[in-house]
């Protein structure tokens, strides 16, 4: 069981997963259309690459943003969550170790009590995003079933690992519990609104192409994002 | 002398008095009416909805409801039109009143615009930030003469006897007494020339002395005969007259002091008024005051 | 009846059909028939296949109803933040929904799309700048629309407007004739006061090539002759077409891109036809963001710009002012409290942030500004954009929405709002109106011209 979830799923999750993000992406590139989307994407390269990193930049910067700083609550649970979401999985020691050994390569890692508390960030800002929800009522009015769905997926191989770390009960079975939501969360990576971890980064791209060349960018204004 | 005269009115009681004169002028003159109203404003953007001064009701405008209008007035008018003695075409339209007004007056070319009054809708908020009045946008750009009744005036163009020019010796001025003579010729009544000297302190910034006064009198004297006297040929029935004071608050009483039924004078301002004060501009305060029809000629 | 007289899925192509359109007051029957037109799902279901391609699809997929946009819309602000007014869920609810069944939508769906559309959205694009993921509910709305129109629930004055623009090229009912007739009576009315005074009629390779709002011929030509003073004194070298003179759009309120098409193809013509070397606008928001932001793609031209280099007025008005063409009497400056309003359409959507505030520079006396807050590409519509102050059917909607500018413009305690924007400032005129908080406002021209220093060449001589 185990060898089968950390061999064979492991590769088909990661595989799905990469070549998911990429496809879509590309395929992302490939329906922008000039005339539909009204922005001259081709005609003017540079200013829209310019437009696109600075629409980006601003945005990953926690309150680099009006939007952001209009929402400071938002924002610090927003930044804690995402911190721990992209740096935990990526770095911790016990994923470089496995990486290293599937892989042959590993990233450099964070010391373990940085992990514990990210992981603890995540956890506990998803609960105050989920409060969020249900406290403002234009939030509310929005959420249905499917973003709890996506919150379930996107903390479970947090709230997995925790157990795990902390040996709560069967060590063996939350491990497992850990990696098989680990992998469905890779599953899901392309195919729901997580795949937003990447078009993120495509939609802001656009925008900031857009703003960069049609809204002003051509004019030298600077969207003041 | 007018063949055609373009009455603006608001076809209510405001114009009642203007309407007296206007239909006495064509039927004395032979002369043909045409009855203007300005509905209202189109509000709104680029919609189709006007604030219809009449009712005071925002309507949906469209060509069946212009001819209703356009009937109304007619209504309005039933007793002057009744014996048909007046040769009269109506017309009803949609804009800025001082605009339609003279795009009216470019299309049929009238000898003379009759003012009715407003029904106090330049109060009203969506004319405050067009500046100047209605008046005064007319009188400034309108092709030929115009006559403003503000008070009851019995019968009018039988029965002129005095007609006071007020000058202020501009070139529209000078227009303006072409004009007063040729009615006072034609209906044969004594014609008053009459200049106010401006004295009011904010004019010259500090006062004048009394030798300064009395000797622009003087030269005032001088002008009027040189610019107007000398071009009235024989006629000898007129009088002349230099005053010093406000110049409209002059003119009103010099008129009263004469009996004038009409005041002749050339609106000569050329900028707008801006700020649009209640005071408004020399002429407006004269027709607001004075007891007979006042005509202002600008070119 | 799936189909009705006024009210179906055909554009306006004829002068007939227009006139008796607009004899159905206040579209008392349009309305009724919408009641029971027909959802041609099919059709669609096979636009929205064409049209919607990633960008969208991905903006209405990755919202993470965060509800993040929700306090930038002026329009969830000032009715009390009703959720049912969040940008997110606004968009979600009529073209998700849509996309999510295949447009298999009902005639009741399609009303309460088309009054989202048009009386929930002004199509800022204000929302879009507070997105975390750039997801711009303005241009999904503007992309709405054209959906809505192509099934026929599009409220009844866009549906005129739009036919106005097939069948004379201009938003009203003004002819080419009526057009050149109007400005040559501006100018005589004027030229006592200004020798020299003139309107050159379509006159080839000029410096400036002048296009208009219809309205100004229609209701206001006083803008047509100030705008004649203002470059005659500047001593420029301009012309107006005879055709393609019109600027202004309003079939983009609609969202028949093919009237659009149309129109801008008109004025794109005048300037092939009479090659200036830049074409100015008059002081119109939409207008400018019709022909010269927008209007390069619906024709179809891959570098997204005019044929001839185009700019708005303030931007010739500042220009003009900054090098010294038209010289202001400093005396004559604005010595009263006031405010600008920014306009969405070429601040926020074409970066023309600072050239008004170098235009105030010049003309307020120092002291007498004031910034309205939030200002500049941030700034709130003025509550009447995207075709909201003339859509009789909304009228209760729009005043409401003119709060948001009401307490904005109270807030700075300026007495005067200028307005470069003929859509802005019949929103405040609008407001004035409503709520009586004594404000004056006005375009720029005329308050340039009260402060001018008429040059030599233009005195009129006594
Ligand atoms: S801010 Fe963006 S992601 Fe959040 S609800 Fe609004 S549109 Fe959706
Ligand atoms: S575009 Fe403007 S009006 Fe429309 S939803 Fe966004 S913020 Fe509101
Ligand atoms: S009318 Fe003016 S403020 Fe309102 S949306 Fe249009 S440009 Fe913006």
């Amino acid at each position: 069981m185990y060898e089968f979830i950390t061999g064979f799923m492991f590769w088909l999750a990661l595989g799905v997963c990469l070549t998911g993000v990429i496809v879509r992406t590309i395929l992302y590139f490939r329906g922008l259309q000039w005339n539909l989307d009204r922005v001259a994407y081709k005609a003017y390269p540079v200013e829209g690459f310019k437009g696109a990193i600075r629409s980006i930049y601003k945005w990953i910067l926690p309150f680099g943003t009006h939007g952001w700083r209009k929402q400071p609550f938002m924002t610090v649970i927003f930044f804690s969550f995402h911190l721990g979401a992209v740096f935990v999985p990526l770095f911790l020691l016990a994923h470089n170790l496995f990486l290293k050994e599937k892989l042959g390569f590993s990233f450099f890692s964070i010391n373990g009590g940085v992990a514990d508390f990210l992981t603890w960030l995540v956890v506990v800002s998803t609960i105050l995003i989920i409060l969020r929800r249900i406290a403002l009522p234009e939030v509310r009015i929005m959420t249905n079933w499917y973003d709890y769905l996506i919150i379930l997926i996107s903390v479970a191989p947090f709230v997995t690992g925790l157990m795990a770390r902390y040996q709560v009960g069967d060590y063996s079975f939350w491990l497992l519990a850990h990696i098989i939501s680990g992998e469905i969360l890779l599953f899901a990576i392309p195919f729901t609104k997580l795949s937003h971890v990447f078009l993120f980064f495509a939609s802001r791209a656009q925008l900031g192409m857009d703003y960069g060349i049609k809204r002003g960018g051509l004019k030298g204004t600077k969207m003041a994002w | 002398m007018f063949k055609k005269i373009l009455f603006a009115t608001s076809a209510t009681e405001a114009s009642d008095h203007a309407a007296r004169v206007a239909f006495n002028m064509a039927g004395t003159l032979k002369a043909h009416l045409n009855l203007f109203h300005v509905l209202g404003v189109p509000t709104r953007g680029f919609s189709q909805v006007v604030f219809d001064v009449k009712t005071k009701k925002e309507v949906s405008v469209d060509d069946e409801y212009i001819s209703w209008v356009e009937e109304e007035v007619k209504n309005y008018y039933s007793n002057q039109l009744a014996d048909g003695v007046v040769d009269c075409s109506i017309k009803a339209s949609v804009g800025f009143p001082h605009r339609e007004i003279l795009r009216q007056a470019r299309e049929i070319e009238p000898d003379l615009i009759i003012l009715g009054g407003t029904t106090g809708s330049d109060e009203d908020s969506v004319y405050k930030s067009s500046t100047g009045s209605t008046l005064q946008r007319v009188a400034k750009a309108a092709p030929c003469p115009i006559l403003v009744v503000n008070r009851s005036a019995a019968s009018f163009w039988g029965g002129l006897s005095n007609i006071v020019f007020g000058t202020d010796f501009s070139k529209a001025s000078d227009k303006a007494f072409d004009f007063a003579l040729k009615i006072a010729m034609s209906l044969n009544c004594e014609l008053h020339l009459f200049h106010a000297l401006d004295i009011s302190s904010t004019h010259m910034g500090m006062s004048m002395s009394q030798d300064e006064i009395e000797q622009k009198i003087r030269e005032a004297y001088r002008k009027i005969r040189f610019k107007y006297v000398s071009r009235m040929k024989d006629r000898k029935n007129y009088s002349m007259d230099v005053w010093e004071g406000i110049p409209y608050v002059e003119i009103v009483k010099y008129s009263r002091e004469k009996h004038a039924d009409l005041i002749v004078m050339a609106h000569n301002s050329r900028k707008l008024d801006i700020d649009g004060s209640k005071i408004g501009s020399n002429m407006e305060q004269v027709i607001m005051r004075a007891g007979c029809p006042v005509i202002s000629v600008n070119r | 009846m799936p189909e009705g007289i006024f009210c179906n899925k055909k554009p306006i192509e004829t002068e007939e059909a227009l006139t008796a359109l607009l004899g159905d007051t206040s579209g008392a029957q349009y309305y009724k028939e919408m009641k029971s037109l027909d959802v041609d799902s099919k059709l669609l279901w096979t636009t929205i296949q064409n049209t919607c391609k990633s960008r969208i699809r991905t903006w209405l997929e990755i919202c993470a109803h965060c509800g993040m946009c929700a306090d930038s819309c002026f329009l969830y602000l000032v009715n009390d933040r009703d959720p049912k007014q969040v940008p997110a869920y606004k968009i979600q609810s009529t073209l998700g929904e849509i996309i999510k069944r295949k447009g298999n939508v009902d005639n009741k769906f399609m009303h309460m799309a088309m009054e989202t559309a048009w009386a929930k959205c002004t199509c800022c694009n204000r929302c879009g700048m507070y997105c975390p993921h750039g997801i711009d509910m303005g241009i999904m709305f503007g992309y709405l629309r054209g959906l809505l129109y192509q099934q026929g629930f599009v409220p009844w004055e866009l549906k005129i407007g739009a036919g106005m623009h097939r069948v004379y090229r201009a938003q009203m009912d003004v002819s080419e004739e009526e057009f050149v007739e109007t400005f040559q009576w501006m100018v005589e009315e004027y030229e006592e006061e200004y020798p020299g005074l003139a309107v050159p009629v379509d006159v080839e390779n000029a410096d400036i090539m002048y296009t208009v709002n219809a309205r100004e011929v229609k209701h206001y030509p006083e803008d047509l002759a100030e705008a004649a003073i203002l470059f005659h004194a500047a001593g420029e070298n301009w012309t107006v077409p005879s055709k393609g003179w019109e600027q202004t759009s309003l079939a983009m309120f609609a969202g028949d891109w093919a009237a659009c098409k149309m129109q801008v193809e008109n004025v794109y013509a005048a300037m092939e036809r009479l090659k200036p070397k830049r074409m100015v606008g008059t002081e119109c928001g939409h207008a400018h963001r019709a022909t010269v932001v927008e209007g390069p793609y619906w024709a179809g031209r891959k570098d997204g710009k005019p044929p001839a280099e185009s700019i708005h007025y303030i931007e010739w008005l500042a220009e003009a002012l900054r090098e010294g063409k038209l010289k202001i009497d400093p005396e004559r400056r604005i010595k009263v409290p006031v405010t600008l309003q920014d306009s969405c359409n070429y601040v926020r959507n074409h970066g023309l942030r600072e050239t008004a505030r170098e235009i105030l520079s010049y003309i307020v006396e120092p002291g007498y500004y004031r910034e309205m807050s939030p200002n500049r590409e941030h700034n709130y519509c003025c509550g009447g954009g995207g075709g909201f102050n003339g859509i009789g059917l909304f009228r209760p909607q729009r005043n409401k929405g003119l709060i948001t500018k009401r307490d904005q413009i109270l807030a700075t305690g300026a007495k005067l709002v200028i307005a470069p924007c003929h859509n802005c400032w019949d929103a405040i005129r609008d407001l004035e109106e409503e709520f009586e908080i004594g404000i004056k406002w006005s375009f720029l021209k005329p308050l340039v011209i009260s402060m001018l220093e008429i040059p030599d060449h233009m005195k009129p001589e006594e």
